[in-house]
């Protein structure tokens, strides 16, 4: 942990609070063995409505691919080459330089056993991490949470997505943010009381009081402490970036992003940040009919937002803390329907981008005659991509939120 | 801890009656209305305070009022809501309830009940589910909780919300059985796999179909269940039965309502817990033993005064009904959703966390943008709440004197002098009179409600 960074724990939680807290954090940052390991970020990004991998990762070369696809299909000459065999979707560009700059790892093949085609079910075995159970009631991220047993704040959603599944937590409140602005103790902007009674609101919370025996009031201010000071952290943040913010496409993803890539930056202690798009409705991933330019643009959306995330993160030195993984609820059928569309499938690939991966393919391009929901079988367990981001890369214990069982993958670097 | 005397159950138990060490004041009378209600106005406090602690409590759990009629109003708004596949479009009632309700505590013990039945809109996925559930808890809220227990064993949206929406006799589901053993009546220890099972052949035979809940009379187990040491040809009625007979029920649903009623800090030991128990296994009468707690020598005694935590609800509710205004139900559903409690939807079975988890960096500062936003002048709320003409409708014009008053509306004036100093001088600062007193007055009453203090209830 770097001074500056202890220091503000200090700060935004108190001495007091930091000892009381002392098994909850230890306990995490010893899990990971690692010094740094509770700087780390992770951001997970939801394609809702079932991500066609097949034409995201695609096998250009394979016959099978090309006869099942009449309208869908690319070509060599159209894809961005990976290898002989694999190239991105055109429209994967901005992935196609993080791939060759080492910042992205595909993760191929991944799903799990008995694949739901429905969207509600299979969205709730991927945010459960329970497949198939009945009277589900904790997310994958909520018992990782709970089991931390921080009072900081470990997890945000952020951007007008629903509260998904994944953060359903027993013990822990997980708050969404629609704007950085939420982030900071209003009133904001250049109203001239402004100065004055903020200086008021933080003196009196702050004050000592003589009546000190109520344990309640000392969990209260810490509370206003850490607000206080993580609104201060995140308006330097805001007038810094002013007049430098990333150079950002004008996609709604891309905006939410560049605020997490604020939020990081003011290091308030957050660990984990959700956000999304896509949907079932028209625009969505769930391409029933005239797919092409359809998946396309969602595909140019969600390359270039994630790309000027990577690069602004990158220029503010910021990246080897932060890790940005996608999941969808499947993939789709590798045969296309009468409508220049494909159904719900199964296993597809998860994108991973950030500065400490190894980078490149993970895994073998799953096989196009061996189906299941007519799509490609899974060969790597949905699960084993959370451990890895939970044990290897967050420090956190995977037994409470994935029961065990679930190797982390081989994804970053030394 | 608790100091020695008030572990002592005769004592703790018995009727407050006011006296020069304990007197009858205006503290007494806001920490009443904050447990019972949802706060007080200016009003409701001086009244409390002219007619003694139990005509409070009395007035309280039986207001004078047309609850009936308020409450059939209020059902056809909702049912006119139902229809969809989310709460969206009920949510905004039932904060117009808590916000205009003539019985208060009718809708704070509600919603008590639908933290401990936990039922979430985003798992029923329909709205008119969701609105007989709730509705059923309101008939019951202050009324018999075996009632109220027999009705939810029956409820479709509580079947929806646990997957037990087929009880077939050749698959009994566990989750309803189970959930009333783990966590709504028995608590961990009480009971054991085997009674889970048995108790989960005994309610064969309900299904929920096409939105109704059904007696699919070839379906139930007709065997012998040997649940909780007795043996019969049991059905779901008997189990029900059987549960409200374990001492560990009542014990449980008193421990429970001592977090909301007394104190969230203090485990109650056994022999405080017992007597209330004991008498309310008897009739499982809610609205006797919510009465005998809140007017009780324990209840107004330090080891209860501000010995809770404030939801973001009862926090938002009590700036709304100390102002005597209505604000838009719509906004405030979303906001407090943002600060973790979103109304229909509880994060899981154990319903909200609740006490100090309420509290981190991001809520404590959500908290004081709500507060900012519902005492602003502009949008969302649009200045529905104006602090300057209540403090003046109460006598008081702007600076020391309606940061006095507003002291006394929110906190009952009692606060540390030196934090109550500060916020004195800032009173006659903002009384500035270059700038408009009205918005000052909306700042002093931000400064008001952000402190430590009014989170507490």
């Amino acid at each position: 942990m770097s001074p500056t960074r202890r220091d503000f724990l200090k700060a935004s939680m108190g001495t007091a609070a930091l000892a009381s807290l002392g098994p909850g954090l230890g306990h995490c940052a010893q899990a990971a063995g690692r010094r740094l390991a509770d700087d780390t970020v992770l951001v997970i990004l939801e394609l809702a409505g079932g991500n066609d991998g097949l034409n995201s990762i695609i096998p250009f070369e394979n016959d099978v691919y090309g006869r099942s696809r009449p309208t869908l299909r690319l070509t060599g000459d159209q894809v961005l080459k990976i290898n002989d065999e694999l190239g991105f979707h055109p429209q994967l560009a901005g992935f196609r330089r993080l791939y060759d700059e080492g910042h992205l790892s595909v993760v191929q093949g991944v799903g799990y056993p008995n694949p739901n085609g429905g969207h509600d079910e299979a969205m709730l075995d991927w945010q459960s991490a329970q497949p198939h159970q009945t009277n589900r009631q904790t997310g994958w991220v909520g018992r990782a949470i709970d089991a931390c047993d921080s009072a900081d704040v470990p997890a945000v959603l952020f951007g007008q997505v629903k509260q998904p599944f994944c953060l359903n937590s027993q013990k822990t409140i997980v708050p969404s943010i629609h704007s950085l602005q939420d982030c900071t103790l209003r009133p904001a902007g250049s109203a001239e009381s402004r100065p004055d009674h903020r200086r008021r609101l933080v003196e009196a919370a702050e004050l000592s009081r003589a009546e000190s025996d109520n344990p309640l009031l000392s969990v209260v201010q810490q509370g206003n402490r850490a607000a206080h000071a993580a609104s201060r952290k995140i308006e330097e943040v805001i007038q810094s970036t002013s007049t430098s913010a990333g150079n950002y496409p004008r996609f709604p993803l891309a905006r939410y992003l560049s605020t997490i890539a604020q939020l990081i930056r003011a290091d308030t202690g957050v660990r984990i940040f959700y956000t999304g798009f896509g949907g079932d409705g028209i625009g969505g991933f769930d391409n029933h009919a005239s797919q092409r330019d359809n998946h396309a643009a969602l595909l140019r959306h969600l390359s270039e937002s994630v790309a000027a995330f990577i690069d602004d993160l990158k220029r503010q030195k910021l990246l080897d803390r932060v890790v940005l993984m996608t999941f969808s609820e499947f993939g789709r059928t590798i045969q296309e329907n009468g409508r220049k569309g494909t159904g719900h499938g199964s296993a597809a690939p998860m994108f991973l981008a950030g500065g400490k991966l190894k980078g490149g393919l993970v895994g073998e391009h799953p096989s196009l005659t061996d189906l299941e929901n007519g799509g490609p079988k899974h060969h790597t367990d949905f699960r084993r991509v959370y451990a890895t981001m939970l044990e290897s890369w967050l420090g956190f214990d995977s037994q409470a939120a994935l029961g065990g069982g679930f190797e982390p993958l081989d994804v970053f670097e030394a | 801890m608790l100091a020695k005397d008030q572990t002592d159950p005769e004592w703790a138990w018995s009727p407050y009656r006011p006296d020069p060490k304990r007197p009858w004041n205006l503290a007494r009378a806001g920490h009443l209305y904050r447990r019972a209600a949802f706060g007080a106005n200016w009003d409701q406090l001086q009244q409390a305070v002219a007619e003694g602690p139990q005509r409070t409590v009395d007035r309280l759990l039986t207001p004078e009022g047309d609850v009936a009629a308020f409450n059939e109003k209020f059902d056809r708004y909702e049912a006119a809501s139902s229809g969809s596949d989310s709460a969206d479009g009920l949510r905004p009632w039932w904060l117009m309830r808590m916000m205009q309700s003539p019985h208060p505590v009718l809708e704070k013990m509600t919603f008590f009940w639908h933290a401990h039945f936990a039922v979430s809109s985003a798992k029923v996925k329909n709205s008119g589910m969701m609105h007989h559930y709730v509705k059923q808890l309101r008939g019951e809220a202050l009324g018999r909780f075996d009632s109220m227990l027999a009705g939810l064993s029956h409820d479709p949206a509580m079947l929806l919300a646990r997957d037990a929406a087929a009880n077939r006799k050749s698959l009994p589901c566990e989750h309803v059985p189970r959930e009333f053993m783990v966590r709504t009546c028995l608590g961990t220890g009480h009971f054991s796999e085997s009674d889970v099972r048995e108790a989960a052949r005994a309610f064969t035979g309900w299904f929920v179909l096409q939105g109704r809940v059904r007696f699919i009379p070839r379906e139930p187990d007709p065997g012998v269940k040997r649940i909780l040491g007795q043996q019969g040809n049991f059905d779901d009625s008997d189990v029900v039965r059987l549960l409200l007979q374990q001492p560990a029920t009542p014990r449980l649903l008193v421990r429970k309502l001592y977090r909301l009623l007394i104190s969230e800090t203090d485990e109650p030991g056994d022999a405080l817990v017992e007597p209330l128990a004991e008498s309310f296994a008897a009739e499982y009468d809610i609205g006797a033993l919510v009465g005998r707690m809140l007017g009780s020598n324990l209840f107004f005694s330090p080891a209860a005064y501000r010995r809770r935590i404030k939801s973001p609800l009862e926090f938002a509710l009590g700036i709304v009904k100390g102002l005597e205004a209505t604000v838009s139900a719509v906004q405030l559903g979303q906001d407090l959703a943002g600060l973790g409690q979103n109304l229909y939807e509880p994060p899981t079975a154990d319903g909200w966390p609740g006490g100090r988890q309420w509290i981190n960096g991001a809520t404590s500062l959500g908290r004081s943008n709500l507060a900012f936003s519902l005492l602003d002048s502009q949008k969302p709320y649009e200045g529905k709440l104006d602090p300057m003409a209540i403090a003046q409708k109460h006598g008081h014009s702007a600076g020391e004197s309606a940061g006095r008053f507003l002291l006394d509306l929110f906190l009952q004036g009692d606060l540390d002098d030196a934090v109550q100093q500060s916020v004195l001088k800032h009173a006659l600062g903002e009384a500035a009179p270059d700038g408009d007193p009205s918005q000052a007055v909306r700042r002093l009453a931000h400064l008001v409600v952000t402190l430590p203090e009014f989170q507490l209830a």
